[in-house]
Order: C-alpha cells, then sequence, then structure tokens
C-alpha cells in the first residue's frame, strides 16, 4: 500500500514538539559539527540524536535508511583510509593494501557528520506529520507554494520506493528474476532508477493541474481546516538551541 | 490447467482478502466480475507468484506456485496489470514489448518478430520508437496487452482490460481474445463491462467480498438475478432487457435477442 | 440564461501540428447535464480542460476562439479565477492526489482551504461530500492507500465541496464497478437538479444516455453533433465517428422500433421495454 510519508503515529514528548523547533534542531546538527570539528563533539551530536530517535519509539523505522547511508559510508570509509592524500600513519596491512590512519580519522569525522544529519532528518520526517509540519511554517509566513514544495520532498521518496516495488512486480512477472542473491536482486534493481524518476516526472505535470484547480494559486487569505497546534515550551526549546549555537560559536572564537 | 484448493490471503493479519477458494480452472475463456475490492485483483496476484498463499495451494500445469520464483511461472502464465503505471519501465514502446521475450530467452530476432506481431494486433505498430509516457491511457493499456501476448504464455490474464477504451478500443480487445483463444490458450479477464463478459467468455467466475459465490457457464450465471443481486453485479444490458420483457431465455448478445424477435414475429 | 459559450473555438497543443478542437461551438444553459462522447483522441478532454482555463493558460500553445463562462472569458482570467466557478475531475485519480495531506477528510479540505473558506462551513461542506460520494467511512485512511474506484470518488468530493457552480467531469468512473459507476452518475444527477450545470465525458453510452439532458459527439477536434440523446443515438454514421450507440437503442433500430410519434429510437431500458413489450410474452 501507497503511504506517502513516513510519519510513524506514536504518543511521545518528541512528537508534541513543534515542528519549528525540530528545524531548529536540523540546524543545530548541521551547524555544530561544522563549528566544533572535533570528532568528540560529533560522536556527542550523533548519541544526542540516537537518543531523541529511542525517546521517539521510531528507532526500527530508521534501521532502512541508516542501512542504505551506512553501505556509502562504509565505501567513503575505505576508499579515505586506503587513498586519501595525506596519508602516512600506517594501521595495518592486508595484502597489497594499506589502512591509513588520516584517511581513516577523516572518513570517521564525515560519516558521524553524514549520521548526525541524517538522524536529525529523521526525527523531524518521522515524527513529524508533514502537513503539520508545513501548517507551521504557512502560518509563520512561509508562501504556501514552497510549503507544498518542501512537502513534496516528503512525499516523493515512499513514492518512488513504493513504484520500485511495483516495477520490481511488472520485472518479475515479465520473467526477469528478482529474487535470490544480491547479485541478481541488484542487478534487477539499478535499471529500475531511471523509469521511476521519469514516471514520477510525467506524474508531476498532471499533479501541478490538479492543484491549480483546486486553488492553490488563488490570491485571497487561506484557511485551515485544523485549528492552529499550540505546543508548549516552543519559545524556550528554539532559543535553547540558539543559545547552545551561539556558545559553541563563542567557544570555537574565544577558546 | 490451474487448480486453486482452499486458498487464502490477507494482507494484514485479521483483515481476509480472499477465504477459503477452491476452483478448478480449465480450457475455456473465463471472465471474473465482482464489486471493486473484492479481492479478484488479489486472486489473479496469487495465480501469478506475485503474491504468496497465505494458506492453500494453487498449482498451474502441475507445478505448484509456491514453490517457483514469479520469474519462473512467466514462461507460462502472463498477467497484464490493472494500471499500466505500474507495468510500463522501458523508455521506447518496442523495447517495453521486447522485454518479457527476451528474458524467456528467445533470441532476439524472434523476440522482435513477436514483438511487432503483437504491437500490431493492437494497432501500436506506428508508434514503436515512442515514450510510453507520452502515449494517451487508452493506448498504455494496449502496449501492455501487447507487452504480455508476445510472451506467448499458455495462460493469460487480463486485469480490467477494457478501462479507458473506446469502441474500437474494445473491438481491439475482442480481436486479441479472439486470436489467443484460436490458438489454444487460456485467457482469464478481470471485467466490470458485463456486456464484453456475455459476448466473449464460456465461463463466469463471480467474487464477492473474498468468496466465489457463482461460478458457471456465462449463461447460466447472468440467469441468476438474486445471486448477482447480492454480490452488487448487474446482468448485461441485454439480458435485462430480456428478462424486463418477460422472456424466460437468458439473452447474452444482441443478435441472439434479435434473431429471436425475428423468428417470434415469423411464427 | 446561458452559462457557457463556446464559439469557433480552435486550439493546438504546443509542438502539436494538428488542430486538437476545430472550431467548436455551443450553448450551454445553467442547470444541464451535459455528456460529451467521441472516440479517444477527439478531443473531449482537451475540451473539458478548456473550460477550466488550463487549456490555454496550463499547456499554452495556439489558441482562438471563444469560451465564455458565466459571463468571464476564459482567456483574459487565471486559472485560480475560473475554479472559483468551475471544478474539474480528471481522468486519472491517482495524480490528482495532492500529495500534502495525511488523510481523505484534509485531502478534501485542500481546496477549500485555499479558498478560504471558514472551518465551521469548511466541515460542514466535507461531510456533505463524503456523505454524498459514500466515502464517508475511509474519511481518516491516507488517500493513496484508496483503491483506484474509491480514489475517484475522493476526486469528485474534492471538487463538489468546493462547490463551483459548473462541474466538468473527465471519465470519472472509468475505475468503478457498475454499482458505482450507477451512484456517482446519481449523485452528479443530484447536483445538476440543484441548478449545478455539469458537463461529463464517458464512454458508457447506456449511462449517458439515462442521465444526461444532452450530448455533444465530437470528432476529430470538431463538434459532430449537439442534441438529446435520442437525437444523436439515433444517428445513422455514429460508427463512422468511432461511437456505438447503447445497447437498447442497437436493438431497436435492427428490429425498426421507433418512439411512438417520433423517428427517434429509445435510448434506455425503460424506454426500450415500452417499445417492445406487448409483442413478445
Ligand atoms: N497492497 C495492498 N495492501 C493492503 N490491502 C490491499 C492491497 N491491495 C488490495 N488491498 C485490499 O484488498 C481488498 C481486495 O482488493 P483487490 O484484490 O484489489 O480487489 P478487486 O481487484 O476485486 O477490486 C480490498 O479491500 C483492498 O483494499
Ligand atoms: N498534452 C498534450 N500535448 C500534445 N497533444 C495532446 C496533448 N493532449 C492531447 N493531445 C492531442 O490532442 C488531441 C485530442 O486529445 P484528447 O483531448 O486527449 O482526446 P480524448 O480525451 O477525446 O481522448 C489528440 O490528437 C491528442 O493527441
Ligand atoms: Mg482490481
Ligand atoms: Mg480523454
Amino acid at each position: 500500500m501507497r503511504s506517502i510519508s513516513l510519519y510513524t503515529e506514536r504518543n511521545t514528548v518528541i512528537h508534541a514538539m513543534d515542528p519549528i523547533s525540530k528545524l531548529f534542531y536540523i540546524l543545530f546538527a548541521l551547524l555544530i559539527p561544522i563549528i566544533l570539528p572535533s570528532i568528540k563533539v560529533s560522536i556527542v551530536c550523533v548519541v544526542l540524536g540516537l537518543i531523541f530517535l529511542l525517546v521517539a519509539r521510531v528507532f526500527k523505522k530508521t534501521i532502512p535508511v541508516f542501512s542504505f547511508v551506512f553501505l556509502i559510508l562504509l565505501t567513503v570509509i575505505i576508499i579515505q583510509g586506503l587513498f586519501r592524500p595525506g596519508n602516512q600513519t600506517t594501521l595495518f596491512h592486508f595484502g597489497p593494501f594499506t589502512l591509513y590512519k588520516e584517511g581513516l580519522m577523516f572518513a570517521f569525522g564525515v560519516a558521524f557528520r553524514v549520521i548526525n544529519i541524517v538522524s536529525a532528518f529523521m526525527i523531524l520526517i518521522l515524527t513529524t506529520k508533514p502537513s503539520d509540519l508545513v501548517e507551521s511554517l504557512v502560518r509563520k509566513g512561509l508562501s504556501s507554494k514552497i510549503g507544498y514544495v518542501i512537502i513534496s520532498v516528503f512525499q516523493i521518496i515512499p513514492e518512488m520506493m513504493s513504484s520500485m516495488e511495483t516495477i520490481t512486480d511488472a520485472q518479475r512477472s515479465r520473467g526477469m528474476e528478482t529474487e535470490g542473491n544480491l547479485q541478481t536482486r541488484m542487478k534487477a534493481f539499478l535499471p529500475l532508477l531511471g523509469p521511476v524518476i521519469l514516471g514520477s516526472l510525467a506524474n508531476t505535470k498532471e499533479r501541478a493541474m490538479a492543484l491549480e484547480v483546486r486553488g492553490f494559486n488563488s490570491k485571497g487569505p487561506k484557511t485551515y481546516l485544523l485549528e492552529e497546534k499550540k505546543y508548549r515550551y516552543s519559545k524556550v526549546v528554539q532559543w535553547g538551541i540558539l543559545l547552545g549555537i551561539a556558545c559553541a560559536l563563542a567557544w570555537r572564537i574565544l577558546v | 490447467m490451474i487448480t486453486v484448493s482452499n486458498l487464502s490471503y490477507a494482507y494484514q493479519k485479521g483483515n481476509p482478502v480472499l477465504i477459503d477458494i477452491h476452483l478448478n480452472i480449465d480450457q475455456r475463456s473465463t471472465a471474473i466480475i465482482g464489486q471493486n475490492g473484492a479481492g479478484k485483483t488479489t486472486f489473479v496476484k496469487l495465480l501469478k507468484g506475485l503474491l504468496k498463499p497465505f494458506e492453500g495451494e494453487v498449482f498451474i500445469q502441475n507445478q505448484q506456485v509456491k514453490n517457483r520464483t514469479a520469474a519462473e511461472l512467466a514462461k507460462i502464465i502472463g498477467l497484464v496489470f490493472q494500471n499500466p503505471n505500474d507495468q510500463i519501465f522501458k523508455n521506447k514502446v518496442l523495447d517495453e514489448v521486447m522485454f518479457g521475450p527476451l528474458n524467456m530467452g528467445i533470441d532476439k530476432q524472434q523476440a522482435t518478430e513477436n514483438a511487432m506481431e503483437a504491437l500490431e494486433m493492437v494497432g501500436l505498430h506506428d508508434k514503436l520508437d515512442m515514450n510510453p509516457h507520452d502515449l494517451s491511457l487508452s493506448e498504455k493499456k494496449l502496449l501492455c496487452i501487447a507487452s504480455v501476448v508476445a510472451m506467448d504464455t499458455n495462460i493469460i490474464i487480463l486485469d480490467e482490460p477494457t478501462i479507458a477504451q473506446d469502441y474500437q478500443g474494445k473491438e481491439t480487445i475482442k480481436k486479441v481474445i479472439k486470436t489467443l483463444k484460436e490458438k489454444n490458450k487460456l485467457v482469464m479477464t478481470i471485467i466490470h463491462d458485463m456486456d464484453f463478459v456475455a459476448e466473449n467468455f464460456e465461463r463466469t467466475i463471480v467474487f464477492n467480498e473474498g468468496k466465489v459465490i457463482l461460478d458457471g457457464d456465462t449463461r447460466f450465471v447472468f440467469a441468476q438475478k438474486d445471486i448477482l443481486k447480492s454480490a452488487h453485479v448487474e446482468a448485461p444490458e441485454i439480458t435485462k432487457l430480456g428478462e424486463k420483457l418477460g422472456y424466460r431465455k437468458t439473452f447474452l448478445t444482441i443478435e441472439e435477442f434479435i434473431d429471436y424477435k425475428n423468428q417470434e414475429r415469423n411464427l | 440564461m446561458k452559462k457557457i459559450i463556446v464559439e469557433n473555438l480552435k486550439y493546438k497543443y504546443p509542438l502539436s501540428e494538428k488542430l486538437a478542437l476545430n472550431n467548436v461551438s455551443f450553448e450551454i444553459e445553467q442547470g444541464e447535464f451535459i455528456g460529451v462522447i467521441g472516440r479517444n483522441l477527439s478531443g473531449k478532454s482537451t475540451l473539458c480542460q478548456a473550460m477550466v482555463g488550463l487549456v490555454p493558460h496550463f499547456y499554452k500553445g495556439a489558441y482562438g476562439g471563444k469560451v465564455i463562462i458565466d459571463g468571464l472569458e476564459v482567456r483574459n482570467y487565471s486559472i485560480a479565477d475560473i475554479s472559483l466557478k468551475v471544478g474539474i475531475v480528471f481522468q486519472n485519480p491517482f495524480t490528482q492526489i495532492t500529495g500534502s495531506k495525511m488523510t481523505v477528510y484534509e485531502e478534501i479540505a485542500f481546496g477549500l482551504e485555499n479558498l478560504g473558506i471558514s472551518r465551521a462551513e469548511m466541515i460542514n461542506r466535507i461531510d456533505f461530500a463524503l456523505n454524498l460520494l459514500k466515502i464517508a467511512p475511509f474519511k481518516e485512511r491516507s488517500p493513496f492507500d484508496l483503491s483506484g474506484g474509491q480514489m475517484q470518488r475522493m476526486a469528485i468530493a474534492s471538487i463538489i465541496a468546493m462547490k463551483p457552480e459548473i462541474i466538468v467531469l473527465d471519465e470519472p468512473t472509468s475505475q468503478l464497478d457498475p454499482e458505482g459507476s450507477e451512484e456517482v452518475f446519481r449523485a452528479i444527477q443530484d447536483l445538476s437538479k440543484q441548478g449545478i450545470t455539469v458537463i461529463l465525458a464517458e464512454h458508457k453510452m447506456e449511462k449517458m444516455a439515462e442521465f444526461c439532458n444532452r450530448i455533444l459527439l465530437l470528432d476529430d477536434g470538431k463538434v459532430v453533433d449537439f442534441d438529446v440523446p435520442e437525437k444523436v443515438f439515433s444517428r445513422d454514421d455514429l460508427g463512422e465517428h468511432g461511437v456505438n450507440a447503447p445497447v437498447y437503442t442497437r436493438v431497436c433500430k435492427a428490429l425498426n422500433k421507433k418512439k411512438a410519434g417520433t423517428n427517434d429510437y429509445p435510448v434506455t431500458l425503460e424506454e426500450a421495454v415500452r417499445v417492445l413489450g406487448g409483442m413478445g410474452l
């Protein structure tokens, strides 16, 4: 079944937070490791992110995403560990290859940042109804068109995943082996990307028309079906995050 | 050709979509009818091996579907999907139709021949290089039919082939079904157009809420007014007309009715 | 009052060499239920989209002649302005889902929010539309988790809730079972009886004959005929235009049974029974 968002309904503190605060947290996760490049800081941030995911009880849902991310990071780590220019300190050899400390540390740095950012986004995506997020932003004055574009990001990933599934069915039913070992599966999977993207593009035009005739571009003031949600402590959380970023900056400059 | 015994299926636990289906499907061309959501598509996906039965068995030409991958089954059973956008994934009409035959190990020249023949049958032979996404919905549906016909399987299932078709399109599909029948293939079709059922299928199976509630000769099935009503299915228009006029005979086609009327007049 | 006036409308899609609409002219009164028929690619969808201004505003292309909706000339107004008066339901229900709403209920609200309808009124209208199309039981489902037929009902409900004075529907029942199509046609007929003007393109001729006040027959972008169903379906040249008359008409034609006192053949079951009855039995 197609479901357009990865939002997972749970009754937790994280779910009850203002979506804007979660955006602030993404900013935080993005900036802190840049301001304070030490790997220790990155690790702290990653742990923080994972704790939030656990508290929100959505950790299981992140596994497919993280597996994909790890797959990519693994190649980064291997390539950087083996071949990064400036590699000096040998960690160990295997066969003709040598693994170096500098490259490895660099790659770990990258890896932590990526994981950190991915978890911050996962917190937002998994615990916030896309409509709540956009509505908060639009009520804050964001144009409803930009709002829609943001939301379509939420929609595109699951829609593509489900069209992968349907296309896999289409291939299997016409004699292409898609079950079995990893190689068979990859061989079936890679050529899918083109058509899936093409298919979503073809849909985009029709969808744009459907939006038009539902008054999407109408000039008058908008109203909302849902009453404005009141979030507690939003201001405190948001100022807290900004303060955190400011402190990090100060630390970087002063210390 | 197909034996289904005590087949059940559910997408989510506790919410059965098919319940204890027993069917023996033979060479007769067969229509599957029933309300939206009755489980028709689910049923044919199980035959095709795209879904695995929850309970029960499906045998196709004495092969147990459970033990075969969908790709292996593709050599004997072809399915045209309900929604063409779910089926099409190539960038060219000809490539789309050749995909199946090539996968089955048919050599390129023979595959091209099969594909061209199938495309000609549905009237798309002059659009070989077009991108399928630029075709209209009815053309996409015909393309999907051609893609499966080109595989030359013994069993062919069509899921709502007449969606979006005009008069010409329906005639084309009729012709395809007729050709397949002449080649001794088993044609099964899920369909809501009862006049089309009456004209083209020898056997009709009625699904309702996950169960088969009626099965038999098309004429027999369309005579069962009360059961059809309980399955929210209507008889063909011509059958309704005959019935309203008080005839005991169940008419299936306009020609039948007109002949009958003319004979009556000559008496 | 003339609700819709189309005068010498000509239209060509960009990059296309052929006119999709060629000198189309007709007038529609308020509250009429108009059926549009014709073979595929004859221009039905293009005509439907010209009623809301998608042709030419969305596609661009070459446009000549006039479409006047309730006094507004479509060419001079934006789609947003026209969509206050005219709602359109497209053929493919899947691409009509906005993709920004989590439930069917919210999905139907989308257009109302854009129009700035008050909350209380919104809820009234959504409930009305849900009930009219019989999809209230699914209102908490995700729009993408509906079957094709249910999506089609939702697409219609989404437009009806916007309360347009004119509703245009492009093959709105293609994915529905016969009972579902019947329900949808009845719901639309109710609206038309309340004064809403309806334009509906479909291939189901028996339904068109039963429900429409007048039928517009298109072929190759031109209007072949625009008349009551009996007249259009009694034509001898329907086949040449890629259309098949309703079963009842075909039977009566073959038996040469016309409606009493007219030159036309029956087009509905009831009429056919009246004409053919008395003989058999
Ligand atoms: N992928 C799916 N996941 C969950 N439920 C499904 C899925 N596909 C179909 N269903 C449900 O199964 C039932 C039968 O669906 P289907 O076999 O498509 O019916 P039909 O083809 O007769 O219209 C419906 O209630 C439908 O909502
Ligand atoms: N988006 C488009 N771009 C170019 N040509 C189009 C487009 N849509 C339709 N056409 C052309 O316009 C003509 C009328 O098509 P259409 O209005 O879709 O007919 P119908 O709805 O009756 O099937 C056809 O020749 C078709 O090829
Ligand atoms: Mg189905
Ligand atoms: Mg059309």
